[in-house]
C-alpha cells in the first residue's frame, strides 16, 4: 500500500497484492482509518448496475508509519535481536 | 449457488459488526461483486465473517452484558444450525428462535435489572424463588417430575431462567433475603426433582463460595449441595426429548459438521465468564457464578436427559440464558488506564509512528 503511494486500492486488490485473507485485512484497514493512518472513499462504480466500491490510501502520518516500520527482511531478522518474533 | 451463500455471509457479517463500523460491511459487499471466481468469493466472504466477529467480540468485550447477547445470538443460530440438519419439526425452530427474540425484548427492557435488584432488595428474589416452588407444588408432571408450565400451550420449564437469576442475585447481595432466595429455590428444586438445575445452583453456590467465602454463602452453598443430593436420591426417568436432550452424542451421528456446531455453542456460553473474569477482577464472583451455573447446565446435558442450553423443546434454556447475563455487571469496573496496550500508551509515546503499536488488536 505504500508502493501506490497516493493512488486508491480496494479491498480484494490488497488481499491477492498482499497475499492475506479478508478476515485479516480488513480489521487492518479498520484500526488504520480509526487512528488516522489509512483514508477510505467510496467511489463511483467503473460500470453501470455495479455498486459503488470502497477505496483506501495511505494518509501522509500513515505513509511515514510505513517509512518508519519497513518490511523485515529474514536476514535482519536474523542479525537484529528486535526483529525476532517474540 | 455458492455466489449466494457467499452474499448471505457477507450480509451476516455487515450484521454482526459493530455500529460504528457497519459502512465496512458495505465495503465488503460491494468487494464482493466484483470477485469473478465463486470458489475465491466464498473464502472472501468466509474471512470478512471471521474479522467480523472478532471485531464484534472485540467491541463488546467491554460491555459484557452485550458480549453475552452476542453469544447467546451465535449460540442458538448453531443450535439452530444442527436443528435444520438435523430434520427437527419446523415449530422446535420457531419456538427456539422466538425465545431468543423475547429474551433479547427481556434483556433490553430490564437493562436495569441490577439497580431493581438494590432496590427491592431480595424481596426480588424470594419473589423470584417463589414462582419456583409453585411450579414444584402445582406444576405440570411427567414421569415423576414437576417442572413445567403450560403458557399458551407451550410447556415452558421455569427453572431454566429463574434459578441462574436467583444464584446471581444473591452473588450480586449476599444479604439475607437473597440468602432466603436460594434456600426456597433450593427447596423447590428438590421437591420437583431436577438434578440438572440442583446441580447448576450447587455449582454457582460453590463458585461463590471460592470466590467470597462467608457464612451465608456457606450456608447457601449447603442448601444448593443438599437439594443436589436429594434429586440424585429419587429416580429420575425422563425420557430423552428427540432433538433436545443428548444431542451432544447424537448430533455426531447426524453430521460431523452438527456435532461441531453443537460444541461450539456450547463452548460460545462460556465465553462471557471467561472474557469478564479475566478482564473485570473486581467482578470475578459473578462471572464466576454465571460460568459455574451455566457450565453445570451444559454437563447436566451431556450426562443425562437434560435440555441443552442452546436448543430446547420451548427455548427455557435460552430464554434462560438471556435473562441470567441481567446478573452481570453492565460494564468491567473503571480500573485507572485500562489493559489495552493502545489505551495505555503515554501521550508522546502515541506521537511515534509504531507500527505494531498501531495495529495491535487488529486481529
Amino acid at each position: 500500500m505504500a508502493d501506490t503511494g497516493t493512488g486508491w486500492l480496494h479491498g480484494y486488490d490488497l488481499c491477492r497484492q498482499g497475499r492475506v485473507k479478508s478476515g485479516t485485512l480488513y480489521p487492518l484497514l479498520m484500526r488504520l482509518e480509526e487512528q488516522g493512518f489509512l483514508e477510505a472513499e467510496w467511489q463511483a462504480p467503473a460500470e453501470p448496475g455495479r455498486p459503488a466500491r470502497h477505496a483506501y490510501r495511505l494518509t501522509a502520518t500513515g505513509r511515514a508509519l510505513a517509512r518508519a516500520n519497513p518490511p523485515l527482511r529474514l536476514g535482519a531478522a536474523v542479525n537484529d535481536p528486535r526483529g525476532k518474533p517474540a | 449457488m455458492r455466489r449466494a451463500l457467499a452474499g448471505a455471509i457477507v450480509r451476516l457479517a455487515a450484521v454482526i459488526l459493530p455500529a460504528p463500523l457497519r459502512d465496512w460491511g458495505r465495503a465488503m459487499a460491494a468487494e464482493l461483486g466484483t470477485i469473478e471466481r465463486p470458489g475465491a468469493a466464498l473464502a472472501f466472504a468466509f474471512g470478512c465473517l471471521a474479522g467480523a466477529f472478532r471485531q464484534a467480540m472485540s467491541s463488546h468485550l467491554h460491555r459484557p452484558r452485550r458480549l453475552a447477547a452476542l453469544c447467546a445470538i451465535g449460540a442458538t443460530g448453531l443450535g439452530l444450525a444442527y436443528m435444520i440438519a438435523a430434520g427437527a419439526p419446523l415449530s422446535y425452530l420457531a419456538t427456539n428462535a422466538a425465545a431468543l427474540a423475547i429474551g433479547l425484548l427481556a434483556v433490553g427492557v430490564l437493562t436495569d435489572a441490577g439497580r431493581l435488584w438494590r432496590i427491592g432488595g431480595g424481596a426480588v428474589g424470594i419473589g423470584i424463588a417463589c414462582l419456583i416452588l409453585l411450579t414444584s407444588l402445582f406444576g405440570v408432571s411427567a414421569d415423576g417430575a414437576t417442572r413445567w408450565i403450560s403458557a399458551g400451550g407451550i410447556l415452558l420449564q421455569p427453572d431454566l431462567f429463574l434459578v441462574p437469576v436467583v444464584a446471581l442475585g444473591f452473588a450480586r447481595t449476599r444479604d439475607s433475603a437473597s440468602l432466603l432466595a436460594v434456600l426456597i429455590a433450593a427447596l423447590a428444586l428438590a421437591l420437583q426433582p431436577d438434578r440438572a438445575m440442583a446441580g447448576a445452583l450447587a455449582a454457582g453456590m460453590a463458585a461463590l463460595a471460592l470466590a467470597l467465602p462467608g457464612r451465608k454463602v456457606l450456608v447457601a452453598l449447603g442448601a444448593a449441595l443438599a437439594a443436589f443430593a436429594a434429586t440424585l436420591a429419587r429416580a429420575d426417568a425422563s425420557p430423552a426429548m428427540p432433538f433436545v436432550d443428548q444431542i451432544f452424542y447424537s448430533s455426531f451421528g447426524v453430521h460431523p459438521l452438527a456435532g461441531l456446531a453443537v460444541l461450539a455453542g456450547a463452548a460460545l456460553m462460556l465465553v462471557p465468564a471467561i472474557a469478564g473474569y479475566v478482564r473485570d477482577p473486581d467482578h470475578r464472583p459473578a462471572y464466576a457464578v454465571f460460568g459455574a451455573v451455566w457450565l453445570a447446565v451444559i454437563l447436566a446435558a451431556a450426562l443425562g436427559n437434560y435440555p441443552t442450553p442452546l436448543v430446547g423443546y420451548s427455548g427455557s434454556a435460552i430464554l434462560g440464558y438471556l435473562i441470567s447475563l441481567l446478573g452481570l455487571p453492565p460494564r468491567p469496573a473503571a480500573r485507572g488506564a485500562g489493559r489495552d496496550g493502545a489505551a495505555m500508551q503515554s501521550e508522546p509515546e502515541a506521537q511515534q509512528p509504531d507500527l505494531r503499536a498501531s495495529l495491535a488488536g487488529a486481529g
